[in-house]
């Protein structure tokens, strides 16, 4: 039997940021509050455990734009799964971390 | 544009962090922090401009990379241990067997020596042929006149049905204008390939070979090295000392089994060999002949030309040697018949309590046996032929003897870890059983267990192996440990992979 992984309120934060949209580190910081020292190495864990996963951006993209290319996130189906189970744990982390688009019409 | 001196710290910082990460992910680590703080730094300016809180935030950011780091890094000393930790396993005992043979096949295939053998075994030389030699000379040298030959080789015979002539000399040949090199060449009947049964490779068509020059034939050890193994140099014309000769073909590697060192053979008419100097004949006896054979030899009367009688021997060119598989099978045999000399042939199943582990487990066990057995007997093999044959200056006879040592020990040494590794594997989970601990005292061996007990890692078993066997402990048993010694052998990783961060 697969046990799904139970995540910790930072880990469970950084999957929502992901989900709404905060694809690349220095966004879930500046989304989540946490530190550098903390959110790459739990995305590391969540990388190594299966949740999410990493691309890198694409390189004309970057040079259109004038700056070095990004590594994006994105949830896994199990990351998706794992996320569904941690939201029930935790109740206010969708009110804590909307969806990007959410965001954008609250402060519009 | 030049960096400030904020810039090379942050700089600093990441490259310093970057030293803590394994050299697999470096690269990949560095280009993600680099662009992740370039963005950081842009985004810190454009909000607060050049200032020292925007300089101390990035710096912030950049300390974290080293959390980072170390983080990667523990997730590396944690694989490396789990690498370790699978080490006596069956799967990884099965993958080191499984490269050993895969390392000892490729050897098998680049070593010219073992390739020039497997065209030997599948080159037969035919039964009839006999070297011709004087008996009253021991060694196999060149005793026969071109002149002699070519006497014989002009009457009738009753014994033989084909001759061939050949006397090695040291020849200055040219190959282009101004380059010249000694060559051993071998000045042979035009017959001798065609007598021997060997084929000469990259051979051109009919009309090409044929001409006014004599034909020659190349070692395949002088083809590569003088020709840099170039398949069309057949048809050149090249000088071999006062004449010219056309290249016909290359002998294949390790084709030529006769007596003497040749480079390549010069292949002319018969009456066209040098008169003066000593040679090796080769003959094809007759069914005639070869009634008079005994085993390998047929005494031969010669009349010399001033009427007196010389003794020959004629001594068969067929293979004296046994073929590398009689030898290894007859090594094999060997070694089982000398296996239980040097250790216990028994599998050590016997369990301390009346506990049977279940018939998948024991079919896994004896799978896992048989698999080693299988894996064990090729790598004996070609190992052995890797050492008889590395190199094509070997005398059949040395390779031979070669062989049967080093298949002999090979596979006897290699049975003989084969079961004492079985022995030493848990019976549930096939892994070694670790961490041998002294019980016990030897002077009390008649009054009180005295031994080394090894343990199964994964908690399944103990093992007690009697330090001298008595009448009431005569050969290892196994202890099957129940579930309440689980917590013992728990993995300080269980509870990692549930809670992350």
């Amino acid at each position: 039997m697969v046990t799904e992984a139970k995540l910790s309120h930072t880990a469970a934060m950084i999957l929502q940021a992901v989900d709404a949209g905060f694809v690349y580190g220095f966004s879930i910081m500046e989304m989540t509050g946490l530190p550098s020292g903390t959110v790459y190495p739990a995305m590391r864990r969540l990388e190594r455990d299966d949740l999410i996963r990493s691309q890198w951006e694409r390189q004309s993209i970057a040079d259109a734009e004038q700056r070095p290319p990004r590594k994006y996130y994105k949830l896994t189906p199990a990351g998706r799964n794992t996320l569904e189970s941690s939201r029930k744990r935790y109740p206010l982390l969708e009110r804590l971390i909307p969806s990007e688009s959410e965001e954008k019409v609250r402060q519009g | 544009m030049k960096p400030s001196f904020f810039g090379l710290i942050h700089f600093g910082l990441l490259r310093g962090a970057s030293l803590l990460v394994p050299g697999i992910q470096r690269a990949e680590w560095r280009r993600e922090w680099n662009s992740e703080l370039w963005h950081v730094r842009h985004s810190c300016r454009l909000m607060e401009g050049a200032s020292w809180r925007a300089e101390r935030e990035v710096a912030s950011f950049c300390l974290g990379a080293f959390q980072d780091a170390f983080c990667l890094m523990r997730q590396k000393a944690r694989a490396d241990k789990s690498l370790t930790a699978s080490k006596g396993s069956a799967s990884h005992c099965m993958l080191v067997l499984g490269a050993l043979l895969a390392a000892s096949y490729f050897m098998t295939l680049l070593l010219p020596g073992v390739r020039a053998e497997h065209f030997l075994s599948k080159y037969q030389a035919d039964p009839g042929l006999v070297m011709i030699q004087n008996a009253n000379n021991g060694k196999a040298g060149p005793t026969i006149s071109s002149r002699q030959f070519r006497a014989w080789a002009g009457r009738r015979q009753k014994y033989f049905d084909g001759l061939a002539f050949y006397r090695i000399t040291p020849e200055v040949v040219s190959t282009a204008p101004h380059i010249q090199t000694g060559w051993e060449v071998a000045g042979a009947s035009s017959n001798l390939f065609a007598l021997l049964g060997l084929p000469a490779r990259y051979q051109p068509p009919g009309d090409e070979a044929a001409g006014d020059f004599p034909k020659l034939i190349l070692s395949d050890e002088l083809w590569k090295k003088a020709f840099g193994g170039n398949p069309n140099v057949a048809g050149s014309i090249v000088s071999v000392g006062s004449r010219k000769a056309r290249i016909v073909g290359v002998a294949p590697a390790g084709s030529w089994r006769l007596p003497g060192r040749v480079d390549a053979w010069l292949l002319e008419p018969d009456s066209q060999l040098a008169a003066e100097g000593v040679g090796y004949v080769v003959a094809h006896l007759t069914a005639l002949g070869r009634a008079e054979m005994w085993t390998t030899r047929v005494p031969i009367t010669a009349n010399i030309a001033d009427g007196s009688e010389d003794d020959l021997l004629g001594v068969s060119l067929d293979r004296d040697s046994a073929p590398p598989w009689a030898v290894y099978m007859f090594a094999v045999m060997l070694a089982l018949l000398a296996l239980p000399a040097i250790t216990s042939v028994s599998l050590g199943e016997s369990s301390v309590s009346s506990h049977r582990t279940s018939w998948p487990r024991r079919l896994c066990r004896w799978s896992f046996l048989i698999a080693k057995f299988g894996l064990l007997l090729p790598i004996v093999y070609f190992a052995s032929i890797d050492l008889a044959y590395w190199s094509v200056a070997l005398t059949p006879s040395s390779s031979v003897y070669i062989q049967l040592t080093a298949s002999f020990s090979i596979c006897l040494f290699g049975l003989r870890w084969v079961l004492k590794d079985q022995r030493q594997r848990c019976p549930v989970c096939l892994r070694r059983v670790e961490h041998p601990a002294q019980v016990g005292q030897a002077s009390r061996t008649f009054l009180d267990w005295n031994g080394t007990e090894l343990m199964c890692m994964d908690g399944h078993t103990l093992l007690h192996v009697p330090g001298l066997p008595t009448s009431w402990f005569g050969t290892q048993r196994w202890l099957y440990l129940d579930t309440s010694w689980g917590f013992l052998f728990a993995s300080p990783d269980a509870g990692i992979k549930n809670e992350v961060v």
